[in-house]
């Protein structure tokens, strides 16, 4: 069995019916002992300091794991992914570019899908028997999340690594479930957290280690994340197409903000993070989330990894203060 | 009633009895960590009463506040207590306060008395006390000099503390006269704060801070946005003000 990166979620389902262990190159980055490190190595090797953080890092988590190719997603993602294609190119690593189509066009995602599943060799009904099997698993992580905001039995730290970590199951479904069974069992007997200032963080997932334990420090929850709850493919679906057109974070700021809307409202938000990494394109869209979305609203940037720093700890203080 | 507010670069102090402020101290703040600071499980401690500064409630706030803990005192949020120093002060309910300080600036809306919404300059301390004070030293005249130019202002468009120099200078090369240039310094100031003051509108302007002693900049706020601009009476004081105010006073 060979193992293949990627640089955001994809159609896992194609590496899975290939036979393939799916490896989120961001999991491997954020989650290694020293990120900082990880980050500065790609400074080292010519990425100018300028850069996106998660760029910095991926680039280093590709060229230091064992994999055989890296499928990165051209459009739908980050600006800077054709960069970071290109110099692992040139490191000689395999490469698999990856497109959702910008204006949501079945058609359009169908045919991406095709050419992946033509990469890897398999079938259509292969990948859909798979994306059936996911369903299970992926319905767990629903349960998971209802544990956050209906029942305040999860913590905003729990909600966040689960969810996010439904792009590659951590490499293993079958012991992801195993494992989602069991804390789901465990949440369900816990006294609930109630109480607290029930926040909703949007964009992508932090570059800070410690944010969720900073903001339950200071009597928040957050009952909402966007991003994250995107990778569980929120969305009973009968095939993969529809699948991957119900997700809306490749499909940029007007997407996500349906999604975004509906889901503060039913989840009783008080106040909402933008999150949004230094240098990066998305701090343009911020105005449109401010715009649109009629909540409080905090604008919170991250650039190295590492714990959030003081100034930044100072205005998600401020911001809970004044929610509360 | 004591307040003290931890800032990035003065330590504020102020005693305040039936409404009216009785003792007032500013010190440098690593001069005043050092001489009144212990290492205690971690954390920095301050003994106030070895400052001088003892008998009464204590309330604190301040950029030092996460790292820096005060004996007996109650701590607050920053913006919290600028709102309160600032509704005191004005005995206005409703405004939008501009709050800059040695190496940060605030915009808070206050509406009714409390924070509506607010935002802070987060990455770095370009438009703050510190790029006017470069900036001063530069053109070789004092902070006071430099806020008396308002007019015929000269193209200046980093406020970055450290590059706004080496732009100044390409001024001066060019010819610019120097009541010129403390305008383009002052305007550059404004053109900083502007997108954040659209953000966070309202009839009425405060300023608090340092930077609120500056006149030419009050001046091109009203001029610039039509607005009435009103400086706090004691502005480097109004986060202390605040916490004194919070403490019931």
């Amino acid at each position: 069995m060979g193992r293949v990166g990627f640089t955001t979620t994809i159609p896992v389902e194609v590496l899975l019916a290939a036979g393939q262990e799916p490896v989120d190159l961001n999991n491997l980055f954020i989650g290694a002992n020293h990120p900082q490190q990880m980050a500065d190595q790609a400074e080292e090797a010519g990425y100018p300091r300028t850069t996106c953080g998660w760029i910095k890092g991926l680039y280093t988590a590709a060229l230091t794991t064992e994999i055989d190719s890296v499928i990165a997603v051209m459009h739908g993602d980050c600006s800077n992914t054709q960069a970071l294609m290109e110099t692992l190119e040139l490191q000689g690593m395999d490469m698999i570019p990856f497109a959702f189509p910008y204006d949501r066009d079945p058609q359009g995602l169908r045919a991406s899908l095709y050419k992946l599943m033509d990469r890897f060799g398999v079938s259509e009904a292969e990948v859909e028997r798979e994306k059936k099997r996911l369903d299970e698993i992926r319905r767990l992580c629903w349960i998971w999340d209802d544990l956050t905001w209906k029942s305040d039995q999860v913590s905003s730290f729990e909600n966040h690594l689960k969810l996010v970590s439904t792009s590659d199951f951590e490499g293993n479904p079958d012991r992801f479930a195993v494992e989602m069974d069991k804390l789901i069992m465990e949440a369900r007997q816990r006294q609930p957290e109630s109480g607290k200032v029930r926040l909703a963080y949007i964009g992508v997932p932090p570059i800070f280690t410690d944010l969720y334990q900073v903001l339950e420090s200071m009597g928040a929850r957050v009952v909402f994340n966007e991003v994250q709850r995107q990778f569980s493919m929120p969305y009973q679906t009968e095939n993969m197409v529809d699948q991957y057109i119900c997700y809306t974070y490749p499909y940029g700021a007007f997407a996500r903000l349906a999604d975004i809307k509906a889901q503060v409202e039913q989840r009783q938000v008080q106040g909402i993070i933008h999150y949004t990494q230094t240098f990066c394109y998305r701090q343009i869209e911020d105005l449109i989330f401010r715009q649109k979305l009629g909540l409080p609203l905090l604008t919170l940037e991250g650039d190295k990894p590492g714990k959030v720093d003081a100034r930044s700890r100072l205005r998600l203080e401020a911001f809970i203060n004044m929610l509360g | 009633m004591i307040g003290i507010d931890l800032g990035s670069r003065q330590v504020k102090l102020i005693q305040m009895q039936k409404g009216t402020v009785s003792r007032r101290e500013m010190r440098d703040t690593i001069g005043f960590y050092r001489q009144y600071g212990r290492m205690h499980d971690g954390q920095l401690q301050i003994d106030l009463e070895e400052a001088g500064w003892s008998g009464d409630e204590v309330i604190a706030t301040g950029y030092g506040k996460m790292a820096v803990s005060i004996t007996g005192a109650r701590q607050i949020p920053e913006i919290q207590a600028h709102a309160l120093g600032a509704v005191f002060q004005s005995q206005r309910q409703s405004f939008t306060l501009v709050d800059i300080g040695g190496q940060d600036s605030k915009v808070i809306l206050v509406r009714d008395g409390k924070v509506a919404d607010f935002i802070t300059n987060d990455r770095c301390a370009a438009s703050s006390g510190r790029y006017l004070e470069n900036m001063a030293a530069v053109l070789d005249i004092s902070l006071e000099e430099l806020s008396r130019y308002d007019q015929d202002p000269a193209e200046i468009n980093a406020t970055c503390a450290i590059f706004g120099e080496t732009e100044l200078v390409a001024r001066i090369v060019e010819g610019c006269a120097l009541p010129q240039l403390a305008a383009g310094v002052n305007y550059a100031l404004y053109h900083r704060l502007a997108p954040l003051l659209k953000r966070m509108d309202s009839d009425l302007l405060v300023l608090s801070g340092g930077v609120a002693l500056n006149k030419a900049l009050a001046d091109i706020l009203a001029r610039e946005t039509g607005r009435q601009v009103l400086r706090l009476p004691d502005p480097q004081y109004n986060g202390a003000i605040g916490c004194c105010v919070f403490g019931g006073i």
